[in-house]
């Protein structure tokens, strides 16, 4: 019994795959393409790049909803636009009281920027919204303004920390 | 039956009275002649038509050229493309299980593509059956059938012990006679 399957399997094989088995041998495949395209798209590989466009995705879905939230607008050529006249309204006024230098102007604006997020992240009440938004406003905010004044207009009056010792 | 069947053909293209140096390009490629075919032949087995096949022949060598220069001449050198093989196989059949997840979506309401003709006129009710076997049965049928391989070949190919592979054979001619309404 066991010997007549064996013997009909053996026949199967051999009268589907010679006929195949017999075309010309094609050219080696030399290069990596496939693998490569399997790098990305499968495995550890598709992990790692689901990752870096969720992190790319996440970091550019901040910046225009910071941007949005400052200027009514999800156009990045507006917040430029806002930023700008802003800055430019603010130093012809310093510019007139004698004064110079847009620091103290970028660091308003920054300031301004940051206050209005977390006003705008509290009046929503959205525990979510209100801690992710807050963060970043303030931080962004206070941070810019900070450096910005130091380095373009007020040297004397906001100094230079000195540098950690830590570091 | 533990050793190669005295009436089974000698190896078409013998690769194993061949010998290779690991890491030479040019032995690789003698390597790639020498054993294509038989390679080509397992894997119609296993992944269902004859250009899948041809793509998983391609794979297999290509991850062997990797692996090329740790090759061990002391192994036989068919048995480790064998290995590999079966491993591109299984992996195949698991996308080729999503690709047709995929499919039947996308084709709802029109008929079914074909399988290749060329390889359906040839194919009998065994072909058939055994294709359907799971991989590592289907592996150890054509092995053993086809290339006629012992079964310490087929352990070594698979890197299973003989047992392993006197029992798988032993459960994939019980079912394929099941199935084929053999007695």
């Amino acid at each position: 019994m066991s010997s007549d399957i064996e013997r009909e399997l053996e026949e199967a094989l051999h009268r589907v795959l010679d006929p195949i088995s017999a075309r010309p041998i094609p050219a080696r495949r030399a290069g990596h393409s496939r693998s490569a395209f399997r790098t990305v798209t499968g495995g550890a590989g598709a992990a790692l790049t689901l990752k870096l466009l969720t992190g790319v995705a996440a970091a550019a879905a901040a910046v225009t909803v910071a941007g949005a939230v400052t200027t009514g607008s999800v156009n990045p050529v507006v917040w430029g636009q806002t930023i700008t006249s802003t800055v430019e309204s603010c130093k012809d006024n310093i510019a007139q009281s004698g004064g110079h230098g847009i620091g103290q102007c970028v660091s308003d604006v920054a300031n301004t920027h940051g206050a209005n997020v977390a006003s705008e992240a509290r009046h929503h009440g959205n525990p979510t919204s209100n801690g992710s938004t807050n963060g970043n406003g303030s931080g962004s905010g206070s941070s810019n303004g900070n450096s910005g004044a130091t380095g373009h207009g007020k040297s004397t009056s906001h100094p230079t920390p000195p540098p950690r010792s830590g570091r | 039956m533990e050793s190669r069947q005295s009436g089974a053909p000698p190896p078409a293209e013998g690769p194993e009275r061949e010998t290779y140096q690991p890491g030479s390009q040019a032995d690789f490629e003698r390597l790639y002649r020498n054993t294509y075919r038989r390679i080509l032949g397992t894997l119609i087995t296993l992944v269902r038509d004859v250009p899948a096949a041809e793509d998983c022949a391609q794979e297999t060598y290509e991850r062997a050229y990797r692996s090329w220069s740790s090759w061990r001449p002391d192994a036989p050198v068919e048995a480790w493309l064998h290995r590999i093989a079966i491993n591109v196989a299984i992996s195949d059949r698991r996308h080729q299980r999503i690709r047709e997840a995929g499919e039947i979506v996308r084709r709802l309401g029109r008929p079914a593509s074909g399988a290749d003709p060329a390889l359906v006129a040839e194919q009998s009710d065994v072909f058939r059956a055994i294709q359907k076997l799971p991989t590592k049965q289907a592996a150890a049928l054509v092995l053993r059938h086809y290339h006629g391989y012992s079964n310490r070949e087929i352990g070594a190919a698979l890197g299973i012990p003989e047992q392993t592979v006197a029992s798988r054979l032993a459960t994939a001619r019980k079912h394929l006679q099941a199935v084929l309404g053999r007695s």
